[in-house]
């Protein structure tokens, strides 16, 4: 029965990533993984390895409160490995919702300020005409700007600013290229800039003030490698002026809600440490705020002038498929996990590789392949708190080699697959053009952190 | 800090109610109370009441032999919140999640104008016939569907069918009447009773079987007494809606749709897995389906029939007004001033059949779904067991209680949206025929289950 549910997990990681040639939305495949993995677990007769796991025996002391001993040893097995799934299949319920109310606060907020155009503050003052200054500019931008906002929205944010500043084709693809770099970058760093740092903040496996001060000059390193490369390709060549780009009418408060957005999304650690309480809750704070907000500054429009700047329009914008996406994988992962087998799976990989560090670099190269969210998940399965604590060397590198990784790649990560989709990026030009200098990044960075911390313990 | 909260409740209670007036969106105002309550609730410790609870001195005797020391008691209290705050929004993310998979499929098959086959073949020209076709199609729609796209679907029907504004006012006020007495009675119908259906207080089979009769006595009431009264002609129509084409795969995704929310109570019977993972298959296969079943149209043509343009058009603000509202609810529960509440109304009200009607007529001004998840907090499972009475005559009161108002179900305000029904209007024309219904359906249960 294990490897009937390893096969369907397979089998719906395999359709996820062959998305496109199939023509079957990963959504869609991601939800039935995650139904059929956890029906097979309900259904299937438990394992020796399950029944004698920790996991299980502490589901045991859990029923103990509440029955006696005889009534526990009167109940089938079979029955309590039904309610054995039921429990596991709430807690991780409950983990999961956290980290997908969290994102689609963040999304909603994100989406919000772009609908005040707040983000054209920014993107306005970048004047430049030297290419290899630009290019710095760029980078850097996206950089911070990622770390604040998902690498989703900065990427289409700085990629639709290049739009109108590079005329000339190929250089504009190479900017496309390294604004993926940049943007993966500037995510992992952060506990608010990425998914996979989300997830791990949101588990406690990083503390925020941690992890930035650990992560940061990895994370630049990372970025500075590609872009003083590529700083030399560029050199002497000229970039075409462009049309001077078009002013689209300003929108009422679109200052306003630039900042109190990224205020609201800056102080949702803030929130965190002060109160105790969940981050989604600070989140959806936030939000609440910034709605009142967008409210009453649009009071005088009527409804249908209205709706373009209210989180209810907003909210019809946002990415509701990759969060049902997420849920679906997430479940699935979580399947594997309460059933011990990615438990074991750590083990096996320490058996044979040994060095986790050698582990986890793998795992960020594995994710330019498939989709970082559920390998971070996996891993978060893999290693137990009670071994590795908080801010642990692991759960650090984890987020630095599964942030940066996907950069490898132009469809390993979610800025990528975006910047593919609105500059038609091919995949065999990242490959040749963009991938040795990401791949260069991402082992400077790895190799930075990795030096610094051994240096320290 | 009880008051405090309280009062940071009834405030924001208020504000969502007076969402019009003041011109805040209700989500808003929802999503700052129930962060609030938490906050509140998290920052200033214990309450006396809550101490002596044996949830709390449970946990304070299992945390105590690790915590010792100034700030301990602090600690077991940060411990308790976040303990209750997390099992909370298990119990919320199941009914989101159950709400987004159901609103998607819904949509999915109306963007494949699914339900226009079904609309379609009304064609009766007798305005009495046509009420009673109208009120019963609403009715066995609704208890499929949620009660607000049931009301959209059927009031745009008669849209095309009655063109006297006057006359197609009375359909669509016993459209809001008929969509939540249909509702009520199964547990895919409508958010009350699928809360409680999530929340194991009730089962599917039986709530069916205790509630069917209640229900369609609540809606043939008023059907019954305006099919006599009602004068005025149903006018000259346009020739009815062949305007739209349907598209060849609206049968199908009719099928898989409608198939897909009824399997959901049968995938729980089977797997004994909570009803959101059901629904997430029957999204899942529908979401399949429709990619697959138009392999010829190009990207853009395709666009308009896929599950991505669904779930752009559900109602995600009613979503996250929902989220906000039952962490605010369950904030309340988790200080065990719910409980207490229960206590004193038991006190002074004493019987509980008395308290639950009228927590129905309160759910025509005030939402219905805080209100029963607060009496979900009131009464504990240990002492009122499934399929108990207080459930389902709760499922019943909650579910057809919002039609005394228009504004008191979402049908009711979907319905005054579309035809711009007047609230007085409705006060004087339907309130009292729906209030009728109500007493007759509840009058009903209560002798039904005492035989």
């Amino acid at each position: 029965m294990n490897t009937l549910i390893i096969v369907v997990f397979i089998i719906g990681y395999v359709l996820i990533a062959l998305e496109h040639p199939i023509k079957i939305n990963k959504t869609a495949t991601a939800i039935l993984t995650g139904v059929v993995c956890w029906t097979l677990f309900v259904f299937m007769e438990p394992s020796p390895v399950l029944l004698n796991s920790k996991a299980f025996t502490d589901f045991k002391d859990i029923l103990s409160i509440e029955r006696t001993e005889g009534e526990i040893a009167a109940t089938p097995t079979d029955e309590i490995h039904k309610e054995f799934v039921s429990y596991e299949l709430n807690e991780h319920l409950a983990a999961i919702a956290q980290i997908l109310f969290f994102l689609l606060g963040a999304m909603t907020i994100v989406e919000l300020v772009d609908a005040h155009r707040g983000f054209r503050y920014i993107t306005d003052r970048i004047q430049t005409r030297n290419p290899q200054t630009l290019l710095w500019i760029v980078c850097f931008v996206t950089f911070f700007l990622s770390a604040i906002l998902d690498n989703l929205t900065t990427s289409i944010v700085m990629v639709s600013l290049i739009r109108k500043l590079i005329p000339d084709k190929e250089m504009r693809l190479t900017f496309a290229g390294m604004i993926v770099i940049a943007a993966n970058a500037g995510g992992a760093w952060t506990p608010i800039g990425d998914v996979t740092t989300t997830m791990l903040w949101i588990g406690g496996q990083v503390s925020t003030a941690a992890i930035m001060a650990s992560l940061f000059i990895p994370s630049l390193i990372c970025l500075l490698v590609p872009v003083i490369v590529l700083g030399f390709r560029l050199k002497g060549k000229t970039l075409q002026i462009a049309e001077p780009p078009h002013t689209t009418s300003e929108v009422k408060g679109g200052r306003l809600m630039l900042f109190l957005g990224v205020g609201a999304l800056v102080s949702v650690p803030v929130f965190k440490t002060l109160t105790h309480l969940p981050p989604y809750l600070g989140m959806l704070c936030g939000l609440g705020i910034l709605w009142v907000v967008s409210e009453v500054l649009h009071s005088g429009l009527d409804d249908v002038a209205k709706k373009n700047y209210t989180v209810a329009g907003a909210l019809s914008r946002v990415d509701v498929p990759s969060v049902l996406f997420f849920l679906g994988i997430l479940l699935a992962v979580g399947s594997l996990e309460s059933m011990q087998l990615l438990n074991q799976f750590a083990a096996y990989l320490d058996r044979t590789l040994g060095d986790q560090r050698i582990i986890i670099t793998l795992i960020g190269v594995m994710s330019a392949i498939v989709d970082n969210v559920p390998l971070v998940a996996a891993s978060m399965g893999m290693y137990s708190l009670a071994t590795y604590p908080t801010d642990h060397m692991i759960w650090e590198y984890l987020a630095y080699c599964a942030g940066t990784g996907g950069s490898i790649l132009i469809i390993g990560s979610a800025a990528g697959v975006a910047v593919m989709g609105m500059e038609k990026v091919d995949f065999i030009w990242y490959l040749k053009k963009i991938s040795v200098l990401a791949l260069l990044g991402y082992l400077g960075g790895a190799l930075v952190y990795v030096i610094t911390h051994n240096v320290n313990t | 800090m009880e008051l405090l909260i309280v009062a940071v409740f009834v405030a924001g209670y208020i504000l969502i109610a007076l969402e019009h007036p003041i011109r805040i969106n209700k989500t808003a105002t929802a999503l700052l109370t129930g962060v609030i309550c938490w906050t509140i609730f998290m920052v200033s410790g214990p309450t006396e009441s809550l101490l002596h609870s044996t949830e709390y001195s449970e946990l304070a005797q299992k945390s105590h032999a690790t915590v010792s020391g100034a700030g301990a008691d602090m600690e077991v209290h940060r411990e308790y919140v976040i303990h209750s705050l997390r099992e909370h929004l298990a119990e919320i993310a199941e009914i989101l999640f159950f709400l987004m998979g159901a609103m998607t499929i819904v949509e999915l098959v109306d963007s494949h104008r699914g339900f226009k086959l079904i609309t379609d073949r009304i064609r009766t020209k007798n305005p009495k016939t046509l009420l009673w076709v109208i009120c019963w199609v609403t009715f066995i729609l609704s208890a499929i569907l949620d009660n607000l796209t049931t009301t959209i679907v059927m009031v745009s029907l008669t849209r095309k069918l009655v063109a006297n504004r006057d006359t197609r006012l009375f359909f669509a006020g016993l459209i809001v009447v008929a969509a939540n007495a249909g509702g009520a009675w199964s547990p895919i119908g409508d958010v009350t009773t699928t809360m409680l259906w999530i929340g194991g207080q009730i089962t599917a089979s039986s709530i069916i079987k205790s509630l069917i009769i209640p229900s369609v006595v609540c809606m043939l009431v008023p059907l019954v007494f305006l099919s006599f009264t009602m004068k005025g002609t149903l006018g000259e129509g346009k020739t009815p809606g062949h305007d739209e084409k349907t598209p060849r795969t609206a049968n199908l995704m009719l099928v898989v749709g409608v198939s897909a929310l009824i399997s959901v109570p049968v995938f729980k019977t089977l797997t004994h897995l909570p009803p959101y993972l059901g629904m997430m298959l029957g999204l899942g296969v529908l979401w399949v389906v429709s990619e697959i079943v138009n392999p010829d149209l190009d990207e853009s043509e395709k666009k308009h029939f896929t599950a991505v343009h669904a779930l752009s058009r559900i109602d995600m603000p009613s979503v996250l007004f929902f989220l906000g509202i039952l962490l605010a609810v369950s904030s309340l529960q988790s200080m065990h001033l719910l409980q207490d509440f229960a206590v004193y109304l038991n006190d002074t009200v004493g019987d509980n059949r008395i308290i639950i009607t009228l927590i129905g007529m309160l759910s025509a001004i005030v939402d219905n779904v805080p209100l029963v998840a607060a009496s979900m907090g009131m009464y504990s499972m240990d002492v009122y067991p499934t399929d108990h009475l207080i459930w389902e005559y709760l499922a019943y009161c909650a579910g057809t209680g919002g039609s005394l108002l228009v504004i008191g179900s979402a049908a009711g305000v979907a319905a005054m949206g579309m035809e711009k029904i007047d609230f007085i209007w409705y006060v004087k024309k339907i309130t009292l025929l729906a209030a009728v219904g109500y007493f007759a359906g509840a009058a009903t249960y209560l002798f039904l289950t005492h035989i």
